[in-house]
């Protein structure tokens, strides 16, 4: 296997190899690294499961002041014997010779009976050739050693003196390499950086990913040559309800349903003529007296399809294909799978030769290209159009047809008083239930929940 | 939508010779969404526009003709009697002005006959009937009561022992004290009087539209029935009478007709009617060309009488079809007839060339460079709370724009501003990595005959370095390099911003926005800890001025 190091790493790793156990001090003088440089590249290694680190404490042992002294001149007691070493000598010159370790050095020279007194004069009597501390006070010397490396009898005799030994326990950092590092090779190129290496994660800065979902549904239409048209998000029940068949008395226009909004309603609802067909139109279809005011009350629209009808209302083209795209709105109780705001896409074909058959068949060509080709019609019941289908779709995910987009065509009971006279094909349907499934979500609040964690890591692509 | 239970079984019995799988495959194409199936019984979905198909036996009368068992009209065959009438006094033109009914006889009812009626009265009282008001129905055992009949107004000490009770309740006490009689009390006004129907023998049969008398109760020995259905108006009385005729007769009943009379009451008629629609309509519709005979059988297959003369088709609709507005609704019989899934979807070339709005262009543009400055686009609703909207940051709720009976607390009030969505939004996330910068456009709804709606953009940055200089960059920045215009910012106050750090946005000295430090009591009580910077324009009033 050949690695790609950083220098750092390459140099502490070959001076690793010629010296099997080192700490971060021995490697600096090696690699001629700084102690920055050491540090950061032993944690690389470690992180990669190359190097091993063995931190440890230990005493590290060097010489006081009479511990130097002794190293210099001899300890005391070697100093007394090597002035006896010629014959006895008297006490008072001994005195005169050794100063302030007269005292120590006799006393110690006794006990041990290296030497002997007789009236005033000492002689030696049987001295070993190397006095007890010597060996390791030579071997310190003017080194800072660890304590193991001593021999500790030698040693304890020399911790006793006063001044002699100054111990410091240090904190040492053990590094060697693991059997990987042992055997790896290493790319000598130099500046080669470790591609391999983890980095840090980048948060993208990116659009939602349902606006994602709409836009590429917009872009659909636009291609099969649909304009798109703007609306109101408030729209007067006239719209909304009345002008789209609904009767007054219909459950869907009840509070529990839809939004009304508190004690406002429209001046402005129509022309004169429209409000007067619209009226008609009710009247003789859904037998009941139609109440102007309940279609002043103002609504958050459950469809966007007020909007489109508003359009055709005032443009009445004879031919045309339009869209309208934006926030819908249902008093729900939110859940896993309804919200009480959702986005809806809306389009309308008006021509005269616009038919169920191509109605369908631009279902079918939405579908294919947001990548669903599995799907059948089925009858359904609009309050506004007829014929009226629904698409089912399936998903193979989830192994079960879905209701998608629903369809049909604009009732004569909704063009005719508007003054549309051609027919007016029209479909519809919720964008968040095609990004669910686009982006595998069961949970469609999380669309606006904004959690970062979700918008975050969510693919772009699905 | 209303759903109803079958049971295959019995839908075989009643269809004939048919296969559980071709039931199944069909009823989808008769408009009837399968909601969940378990062995023999099945959930469907149906239109209220449909409502014979509240019970089997109107699925199965759809089913014969889909599959070509049993094709063209159901004929209501009722024998004319004068055994039966109900005379209606002009006291209850006020209230409730109509009645109409019919007797029903030798028919057999198990408890899953039952089950069925009482399902298709409710579902026809919640959906033509709007909760009883248009019109509410009773099915009676004809054999407890003595004709002829009064439907007249008695007052609210009235008593008799209403259905589910065993002892006497007067008027009052039933509408204080029962389930029916709270929910539809009201229906009846502060009125002393109230509608009730009698027998000979002065007993009560019915208290419309709350309850029936317990006498008359149907159970599995009735073997005969009286119907009655009251209303606002004859016709809408006599479309759901028809439903109810039509369900019995294919349940094996034998008709007879009751004679009404009084106070501009009359006998139902229950009659066919003639509609024409043009072969060429049907065909221009449907995108077909089909002959006028394949359109006069595929209207016989969706139960329903038609011929042909030239291009046109005479079709015959029974009572019970008062669905059928127009001939577009024969086009849609035509279609379900002929078989949805024998269309085939085609394209025709667009002779249009399509557009994206320029508002959704400008508004992408904006979404283009705020990502290039390193913003996420969030995404909240329009509809939110007070919470949101104005007590966690700060603001003057006087002109807020509320919804009414919403069932969520989060979505009562329309958003004036979008700031304090993403605040909240920064609330939610503190446990994710810093820096956090959103951006949000959307709408804006104040009230102004009746209402306003802007569009506004708003952008948020939190971090530890967040600060007054890199807010204002962003926002000068994005509308510079996004659209070429440029705004400068003037010492401001306003109570969600920090005092001394903040300023209004100003494009051509008109002041078009807000920009500066939020306030840190705001970021405390979001348990938010690093400091937030924030904008919100108007974009109505700036790049997308017209």
């Amino acid at each position: 296997m050949l690695q790609v190091f950083h220098d750092i790493e390459k140099k502490i790793i070959i001076s690793l190899r010629d010296n099997l156990k080192q700490t971060p001090e021995s490697l600096e003088k090696s690699t001629h690294l700084s102690p920055d440089q050491i540090r950061r590249g032993i944690e690389w290694l470690k992180l990669k499961d190359l190097a091993i680190v063995f931190e440890s404490k230990s005493s590290m042992i060097s010489l006081g002041k009479n511990g130097i002294e002794s190293f210099e001149k001899g300890l005391p007691e070697r100093r007394l014997l090597n002035l006896l070493k010629d014959g006895p000598k008297k006490l008072s010159d001994l005195q005169k010779e050794l100063g302030f370790v007269f005292g120590p050095s006799i006393g110690l020279a006794r006990k041990n009976n290296w030497v002997e007194s007789s009236s005033d004069e000492i002689s030696i009597k049987n001295p070993p050739s190397d006095l007890p501390g010597e060996k390791t006070l030579n071997l310190i010397g003017n080194e800072k050693l660890s304590k193991d490396k001593l021999d500790s009898t030698d040693l304890s005799g020399l911790l006793r003196r006063p001044d002699f030994i100054v111990e410091d326990v240090i904190k040492t950092k053990e590094i060697s390499l693991s059997n990987i590092a042992k055997s790896i090779k290493i790319s000598d190129s130099v500046g080669d950086i470790d591609v391999e290496a983890n980095v840090p994660e980048v948060f993208v800065a990116r659009t939602h990913p349902l606006k994602d979902t709409i836009d590429e549904i917009r872009e659909i239409f636009v291609t099969l040559g649909f304009s798109e048209i703007l609306g109101n998000m408030t729209q007067s029940s006239f719209w909304n309800f009345d002008a789209l068949f609904t009767p007054q008395d219909h459950p869907a226009r009840e509070l529990q349903d839809t939004f009304y909004l508190d004690k406002i309603n429209a001046k402005k609802i129509g022309t004169p003529e429209q409000i007067s067909k619209v009226s008609e139109s009710h009247k003789k279809n859904w037998r009941y007296r139609w109440d102007i005011n309940e279609a002043r009350k103002m609504v958050l629209r459950t469809h966007t399809t007020c909007v489109t009808i508003k359009h055709l209302a005032e443009t009445k083209p004879d031919e045309a294909r339009i869209f309208s795209l934006g926030r819908v709105f249902r008093n729900e109780k939110v859940s896993y799978k309804h919200l009480v705001e959702f986005n809806q896409i809306e389009g309308v074909v008006v021509g005269k030769d616009a038919s169920l058959k191509n109605l369908m068949g631009i279902q079918r060509e939405f579908y294919k290209r947001i990548g669903i080709t599995k799907i059948k019609f089925w009858p359904t019941f609009f309050p506004y159009t007829e014929p009226s289908l629904q698409t089912m779709v399936y998903n193979e995910k989830l192994g079960k047809w879905i209701e998608l987009f629903g369809m049909g065509i604009f009732r004569p009971e909704v063009t005719k008083p508007l003054g549309i006279t051609q027919p007016v094909l029209a479909w519809g349907g919720g964008i968040e239930r095609i990004a669910m499934l686009k982006y595998d979500l069961d949970d469609v609040r999380e669309f606006y929940n904004n959690n970062l964690g979700w918008l975050r890591s969510t693919k772009k692509c699905q | 939508m209303p759903v109803v239970e079958l049971s295959y079984s019995r839908l075989q019995k009643l269809i004939g010779k048919v296969s559980k799988k071709q039931i199944s495959d069909s009823l989808p194409f008769l408009g009837l969404d399968i909601e969940s199936e378990d062995k023999d019984l099945v959930r469907v979905e149906y239109s209220p526009n449909r409502p014979d198909y509240s019970t089997d036996f109107g699925i199965a009368l759809g089913l014969q003709g889909l599959l070509g068992i049993k094709i063209g009209p159901i004929k209501l065959n009722v024998k004319k009697s004068s055994k039966y009438t109900i005379l209606v006094k002009s006291n209850v033109s006020r209230i409730r002005p109509f009645v109409t009914g019919i007797i029903a006889k030798n028919g057999k009812i198990d408890d899953k006959t039952i089950k069925q009626l009482m399902t298709m009265q409710e579902d026809l009282h919640f959906g033509i009937g709007r909760k009883r008001k248009k019109s509410s129905i009773g099915i009676h055992d004809l054999d407890k009561i003595s004709f002829p009949l009064v439907y007249t107004t008695t007052n609210r000490n009235h008593t008799f022992i209403p259905l589910n009770s065993e002892k006497e309740l007067s008027i009052s006490e039933i509408l204080d004290t029962t389930d029916v009689g709270k929910d539809y009390g009201s229906l009846l006004g502060q009125s002393s009087q109230v509608p009730i129907i009698l027998d000979e023998k002065q007993n009560t049969v019915s208290f419309p539209p709350i309850i029936n008398a317990a006498t008359t109760t149907v159970t599995t020995k009735t073997k005969n029935l009286f119907v009655e259905v009251t209303g606002l108006n004859k016709e809408d009385a006599e479309d759901m009478l028809s439903v109810v005729a039509t369900v019995l007769q294919s349940a094996g009943f034998t008709l007879e007709s009751v004679k009404i009379t009084g106070a501009k009451n009359s006998s139902p008629k229950l009659d066919y009617r003639k509609m024409t629609v043009n072969s060429s309509l049907v065909n221009q519709i449907l995108g077909l060309n089909l002959s006028s005979s394949k359109i006069v059988s595929s209207l016989k297959k969706s139960r329903l009488d038609a011929s042909s003369k030239g291009a046109n088709i005479i079709c015959t609709i029974p009572a019970y079809r008062f669905d059928i507005f127009g001939p577009m609704d024969l086009v849609e019989e035509v279609a379900l007839g002929y078989g949805i899934q024998n269309l085939e979807p085609t394209i025709s070339p667009s002779q249009t060339i399509g557009k994206t709005n320029s508002v959704s262009l400008k508004l992408k543009l904006l979404d283009q460079t705020m990502i290039g400055v390193g913003y996420l686009e969030a995404l909240n609703s329009s509809l939110t709370s007070k919470r949101v909207l104005y007590d966690m940051t700060n603001r003057d709720s006087t002109k807020h724009l509320s919804v009414l009976d919403s069932k969520s607390k989060e979505h009562t009030i329309l958003r004036d501003s979008i700031l304090p969505g993403l605040l909240e939004n920064l609330s939610r996330n503190i446990h994710e990595s810093y820096p956090q910068k959103m951006f949000e456009t959307g709408t804006v709804f104040t009230i102004k005959s009746p209402i306003s709606e802007k569009i506004n953009f708003s952008g948020i940055s939190a971090h530890k370095d967040a600060n007054f200089t890199e807010i204002k960059s962003i926002i000068q920045t994005a509308l510079n390099i996004g659209f070429g215009i440029k705004v400068e910012t003037k010492t401001a106050t306003n109570s969600t911003f920090e005092e001394g750090h903040c300023a209004s946005i100003v494009l051509d000295n008109v002041p078009i926005g807000i920009i500066g430090k939020i306030d840190s009591k705001i970021v405390e009580n979001y348990k938010i800890r690093v400091p937030v910077m924030g904008f919100e324009i108007s974009l109505s009033d700036s790049i997308l001025r017209t």
